[in-house]
């Protein structure tokens, strides 16, 4: 077995903390529980042996990774694989390890970058080292109830400014900031098609505006007709559908992930680490601290995040953004961001020249081209890493810095995780204005496609001589129409109507006057045809079938019947 | 002083010499004076200390919106005494342990994290009045915590050997920042 004397600490640490000696866990108080087993428990033989490791590099080395690789999956805490970037940075300030040189690195990071944050050193008006890093890690809720739930190290922060930051993240994974997160994604946001299905649904919504079209503006189809519609019906429908439930899948994985991720972060101590012993006053570090600590509940749970598509391609994407992005905004625990004194903090960031996208509240001097102006007038002092043999060109002489204006975290989410899509957006508003004028045709369609069973003439009558009521027993007054033909009165056509009022009734009312050439002297003389009616929202067809006729007899006699 | 001289007459003729610049022997008195504890050297400062730790009432309020559970421990009434300045700094005792007569024992400043190096601890008791009962110094180690190890009389030995953590601490502090070379 390695490093005995390592689980031999360790089972010191946990049984002390059962006992009621230590007042913190294991876990939290590792550093305070090693000095003192080191100083006074350790045994000559432990000692020995700490000592063997000490003298080499080599040795030193492999201990870290153990402890990383090896003591953090075994020796776990509350369940909880044992966050090893944490114990390492803990266990630097500490006898011996603080003056081993595999511990270097560890001193001053926890080596978990994540976004910047953009925090003014007193009296700068902007230096590239105003650019500070910051890291987080979720650690297992300390034993000591008197425990934040969040933890700043490196710095001194009002705890309550970091503890909103937290919740703006909890809301964000899982919450009112998610529902505002997957409104914009759908508005905007790109979808998981590959190119040729993404060219494919496109052409599909341009085919549905093609055939409305056609059946609004082109030559009237006749028997094909059906034919049109069934195709236009099964097309949009189908398009709906596939953007429907593509969405809706997304949607509800991320939500079940986020509720998750939430669930960890919840049951969690956030630590956040920034360098420089700094008393941070005002809350803009709030958006770096909120969007850090989403990151570090993906650090813990990256499996959990791989479920969705849209956690896993924002989280892949803010691992990337960490080397380059810094952000700046005072979150409210909702998510909205709130303004902050940007210009000092744009020219930090310009004249660091790592950063590349700085996240910045809704304001006006966070525009690109508010920047490119405060560019103009920076000169960069940051230094750029450059290869051994290469010869700087002063080709450039002016740093460019993207900026994301944000209302809300989720803006920032959709800039970190690049879900803005063009494409996607202008298919979405050729989607939505094309089912908004199918939800209008759809009534049209259905009397097409799936046309109501033929009505009966039903009272009442027209009580006047000078009109011919025709009553139809029908829920579908649209889908009929009535045409007089006679030899005494003229030929008439009419639409079939509900009215309301006292003689409430379906019918089509036909005005009854004389014909200019009468064949008959006969005013009884002539057929009533029932036929359905062929539209297509403003468009009317010939007419289609004739489904019933009813000699004016009959119906004139009706009334008094 | 003569160019020839052997090396015992000139070892002779240095003593003298030291003997002659050296500051006189501290008294008998002086020297128990110089081992008396602090508040015995100045007892109306250690009661004005006193006073103002006897004022400071403390224990932790929880307003969280859950439930709080594991351990709680309670803060100890602290004063830090620098020259004529004295402040009020609870403090949150870490590690606790009496074994073979020693108390080994951590404790945290709070809420702002100190860098003296060094303190000269005064417990003074809880109950039933507020007298010292034992001093020690504490150490920073390299985590922000503060370290004391000593030896404890055997009747203090006796009464805290069961006392965990979480209880409530049977004394109070007085701290004096030491010179960090003692």
């Amino acid at each position: 077995m390695q490093f005995v004397w390592f689980w031999t600490f360790w089972h010191w640490s946990t049984e002390s903390f059962r006992s009621g000696a230590v007042l913190r866990s294991p876990l939290q108080g590792v550093a305070g529980h090693w000095d003192e087993w080191y100083q006074h428990e350790a045994s000559e033989s432990d000692r020995r042996a700490i000592a063997a490791v000490a003298r080499g590099g080599f040795e030193q080395r492999r201990f870290v990774c153990w402890l990383a690789r090896r003591w953090a999956r075994e020796a776990r805490w509350r369940n909880e694989m044992l966050p090893a970037r944490f114990v390492l940075a803990q266990l630097s300030r500490v006898a011996p390890f603080d003056n081993w040189t595999a511990f270097e690195k560890y001193r001053s990071a926890y080596t978990a970058p994540g976004i910047s944050a953009i925090v003014l050193d007193q009296e700068s008006a902007g230096e590239a080292a105003d650019v500070r890093r910051v890291e987080a890690i979720p650690l297992p809720l300390d034993e000591d109830a008197a425990a934040g739930n969040v933890a700043c190290d490196g710095f001194h922060a009002d705890i309550g400014e970091l503890n909103t930051a937290r919740r703006a993240a909890i809301s964000l994974l899982n919450g009112k900031g998610l529902i505002v997160f997957l409104g914009l994604w759908l508005v905007a946001g790109i979808r998981p098609y590959p190119r040729v299905l993404r060219v494919l649904l496109t052409a599909g919504w341009l085919a549905v505006v093609g055939l409305i079209a056609r059946l609004l503006l082109g030559s009237d189809p006749g028997a094909q007709l059906a034919t049109f519609e069934a195709i236009l019906l099964g097309l949009w429908a189908s398009l709906v559908v596939t953007a429907v439930a593509v969405a809706a899948a997304l949607g509800v994985d991320a939500w079940r992930t986020g509720g998750e991720l939430k669930k960890k972060l919840e049951e969690s101590q956030l630590h956040l680490r920034m360098s420089g012993g700094l008393s941070v006053q005002g809350g803009s570090a709030g958006l770096a601290f909120c969007l850090n600590g989403l990151f570090a509940a993906y650090r813990s749970r990256p499996r959990v995040a791989s479920r969705s598509w849209l956690w896993e391609r924002f989280f892949r994407r803010l691992r990337t953004a960490s080397q380059n992005w810094a952000a700046t905004g005072i979150v409210d625990a909702d998510g909205s961001v709130d303004h902050v004194v940007l210009e000092p903090k744009i020219r930090a960031c310009l004249r660091n020249p790592n950063v590349t996208d700085v996240l910045t509240p809704w304001q006006a001097e966070g525009k690109n081209s508010a920047i490119a102006r405060v560019a103009a007038t920076t000169r960069s002092t940051g230094h750029m890493a450059q290869h051994a043999r290469m010869v700087p060109g002063f080709a450039s002489a002016q740093r460019t810095l993207r900026s994301h204006r944000c209302r809300h975290i989720a803006q920032s989410v959709m800039a970190v995780g690049e879900f803005a899509s063009k494409w996607q957006l202008a298919t979405n508003m050729l989607a939505l204005a094309v089912t908004a004028v199918m939800a209008l045709a759809l009534n049209d369609i259905r009397n097409v496609l799936q046309p109501p069973a033929a009505p009966r003439v039903v009272l009442p009558g027209s009580p006047s001589p000078y009109y011919l009521w025709v009553s139809l027993d029908t829920k579908r007054p649209e889908a009929f129409r009535a045409q007089l033909e006679s030899g005494f009165w003229s030929n008439r056509r009419a639409d079939v109507v509900a009215y309301g009022g006292a003689d409430a009734s379906v019918r089509a009312e036909i005005r009854l006057t004389r014909h200019g050439r009468q064949s008959t002297i006969d005013e009884e003389n002539g057929t009533v045809w029932i036929e359905r009616r062929q539209t297509f929202l403003t468009r009317e067809f010939r007419a289609g079938e004739r489904i019933a006729s009813y000699p004016l007899a009959h119906l004139t006699n009706l009334h008094h019947d | 002083m003569k160019r020839a001289m052997d090396i015992e007459t000139l070892l002779q003729w240095r003593r003298e010499r030291a003997e002659a610049e050296a500051p006189q022997a501290p008294s008998g008195v002086r020297l128990l004076k110089l081992l008396s504890p602090w508040w015995e050297v100045s007892p109306d400062r250690f009661a004005a200390s006193v006073r103002r730790l006897a004022s400071i009432q403390l224990s932790f309020g929880y307003a969280m919106s859950h439930v709080p559970q594991g351990h709680r421990g309670h803060p100890v009434a602290a004063l830090i005494s620098e020259g004529d300045e004295e402040r009020e700094s609870p403090a949150r005792v870490l590690y606790l342990s009496v074994r073979d007569g020693r108390l080994r024992l951590r404790f945290q400043l709070a809420p702002i994290p100190r860098t003296d190096r060094l303190f000269e601890v005064t417990f003074v008791s809880e109950q039933p009045a507020l007298r010292p009962i034992l001093a020690a110094y504490a150490a920073l180690s390299g985590d922000g915590e503060y370290r004391v190890d000593v030896e404890l009389p055997r009747e203090l030995a006796a009464a805290w050997e069961s006392l965990k953590v979480t209880d409530p601490m049977p004394f109070r502090f007085i701290l004096r920042p030491a010179p960090s070379n003692m």
